[in-house]
């Protein structure tokens, strides 16, 4: 190597760990100066009670379940829907003009501001099919929202799968469906579960597509399946309305701490199970 | 009624692939517990040939095969034709190792489990198509590893246990062993005559000398054409064609 490349060498070097450097900082910044502002705050009662001037509570139980209620509705209608419309993207439809345009499609919602997503499911859920202002209606919302999501990176997901797999088990006289859920689908869990992550992350960090369809409701449920189809805020969509009143900021730096717990541990338990997933194999 | 002795046998067998014609009119007879090698240089049509066989051709777009191909006396291009259970029944080892990403004894076992055999019998076939295989000792104790644990050889010999467990009638292999190292390859070259006991063996190789050494009859491929096709120690010793005689003696190819 000569003196002018390995000069050029160390100068790249430096570039990349200083970004890295730079990129680990303001992350680990973000992060300390949300817990600095914000843990002080929480404290066992806030955790455990709802808003209310009656008894001068300022809990967030309600948020807290509201969020866990419009995750578990999101993902378990969006993640079927969209691991079978990858399938069919990935193993059925060919390559014609018609798959093209869907995949566009995909694409393009996957970038469009979730505020539009907010005000079609006003438009359509909330209004048209007079589910009101409802955790349903907002968990259908978010389904549109993530669902391309979803379908890209489970379809990223099964094309890294080698042909070879599919071609040793057509030989042994399989079917492309036995296929599919023998070898495919398996073999595609670490993308699926990224997905899930991906989708959770979204869900939790969305207001703009909720505040329109699943409301501002900060009472606790009245009921298991009631709470469905009453209006609920999530944490985040409760940490802006706290933040818009511009009274204090202690409030909505608590509500970020506890979003930011809930992100920490979602991210390590799918690491954790992914890796048990990849040990069975 | 069999006809003429042949396991299988193509007739008057062409093959399109959109405007390619890759295979002109092959009339090749596989006789039953033989190994049938086919040579020749890249691109002349002996892997599509082989894997007329067992119909792996159809998942490819644009195809179109016209002539006959039976097994035993079943045209297998019939419409009436499963091809599920053909491939069951006609087995395929492919060019590069490719097991499945689970255990040594789920691959084994995924024939079997697909074409509904119980579950008691799976040990026993494990332990029966590993030794077929010549990989038993080695893997023994340590079925439930995953299979990509193994080294190359050792996947292709895994490779050709999973082909065995379902007990099929021929045997089909891609060049086996060129993505293999020497010692591998004289494994899976023992191993062959073995596999001759009980199976009909049809090979592609490119290896000349592995021809030779392992095959009983040879049939030599140029262009789509079946220039020649004879006696292993026929072809090697006095082809007829001269096409045949400058490929053998590594004049091209």
């Amino acid at each position: 190597m000569n003196k002018k490349f390995r000069l050029f060498d160390f100068f790249l070097k430096s570039l990349i760990w200083i970004s890295g450097i730079f990129i680990f900082t303001v992350l680990i910044s973000i992060i300390f100066f949300v817990f600095y502002k914000g843990l002080p705050s929480i404290s066992w009662n806030f955790l455990i009670t709802a808003p209310s001037e009656l008894d001068g509570t300022i809990g967030i139980l309600p948020m807290i379940i509201n969020t866990v209620y419009i995750i578990v509705i999101t993902l378990v209608i969006s993640t079927p829907i969209g691991i079978f419309s990858a399938i069919y993207l990935n193993e059925y439809a060919g390559k014609n003009k018609l798959v093209k345009i869907i995949e566009f499609t995909t694409e393009t919602l996957a970038g469009i501001p979730s505020i539009i997503y907010g005000l079609f499911g006003f438009a359509f859920f909330v209004v048209g099919l007079k589910l009101g202002y409802s955790i349903l209606s907002g968990a259908l919302t978010l389904t549109i929202m993530i669902l391309p999501t979803i379908i890209r990176t489970v379809q990223e997901a099964l094309k890294t799968v080698p042909n070879m797999y599919r071609e040793g088990a057509l030989g042994l006289g399989a079917t492309k469906l036995h296929i599919i859920r023998t070898i495919l689908v398996p073999s595609s869990i670490p993308g699926i579960l990224t997905a899930i992550i991906l989708s959770i992350g979204r869900i939790v960090g969305e207001s703009a597509a909720l505040i329109f369809t699943a409301g501002l409701g900060y009472s606790l449920p009245s009921g298991f399946f009631e709470h469905v189809k009453s209006t609920g805020a999530t944490l985040t969509v409760q940490l802006y309305q706290y933040a818009i009143r511009g009274e204090s900021l202690e409030i909505p730096f608590a509500i970020a701490s506890i979003l930011v717990i809930i992100v920490l541990i979602v991210n390590i338990a799918t690491k954790v199970i992914a890796k048990s997933f990849n040990k069975e194999r | 009624m069999k006809m003429n002795n042949f396991k299988m046998q193509s007739k008057n067998l062409h093959l399109h692939y959109g405007e390619n014609h890759v295979l002109k009119g092959i009339n090749l007879g596989v006789r039953p517990n033989e190994i049938t090698a086919l040579i020749g240089p890249s691109g002349c049509g002996k892997s599509t040939f082989l894997k007329t066989l067992n119909r792996m051709n159809d998942l490819i777009d644009n195809v179109k095969i016209e002539g006959e191909v039976y097994f035993d006396d079943i045209n297998i291009y019939d419409s009436k034709v499963d091809v599920y259970l053909l491939r069951k029944r006609v087995g395929m080892v492919f060019q590069k190792p490719n097991p499945f990403p689970m255990s040594i004894y789920d691959n084994i076992c995924y024939g079997p489990k697909l074409h509904g055999v119980v579950k008691s019998k799976f040990d026993e076939i494990v332990e029966k198509s590993l030794k077929g295989a010549a990989l038993w000792e080695e893997t023994k104790d340590r079925l439930k590893k995953s299979a990509l644990s193994l080294s190359g050889g050792q996947q292709q010999r895994l490779c050709i246990a999973r082909a065995l467990a379902i007990n099929p009638e021929v045997l089909l292999m891609d060049e086996p062993t060129s993505a293999l190292d020497p010692i591998s390859t004289i494994k899976i070259e023992d191993l062959m005559s073995d596999l001759r006991k009980k199976y009909t063996v049809v090979i592609v190789t490119h290896n000349m000398q592995q021809a030779a050494r392992i095959s009983d009859r040879t049939a030599f491929f140029l262009m789509g054409d079946m220039v020649e096709f004879d006696e292993t120690e026929k072809i090697f010793s006095m082809p007829k064609d001269k096409k045949t005689e400058d490929y053998i003696t590594g004049r091209f190819g």
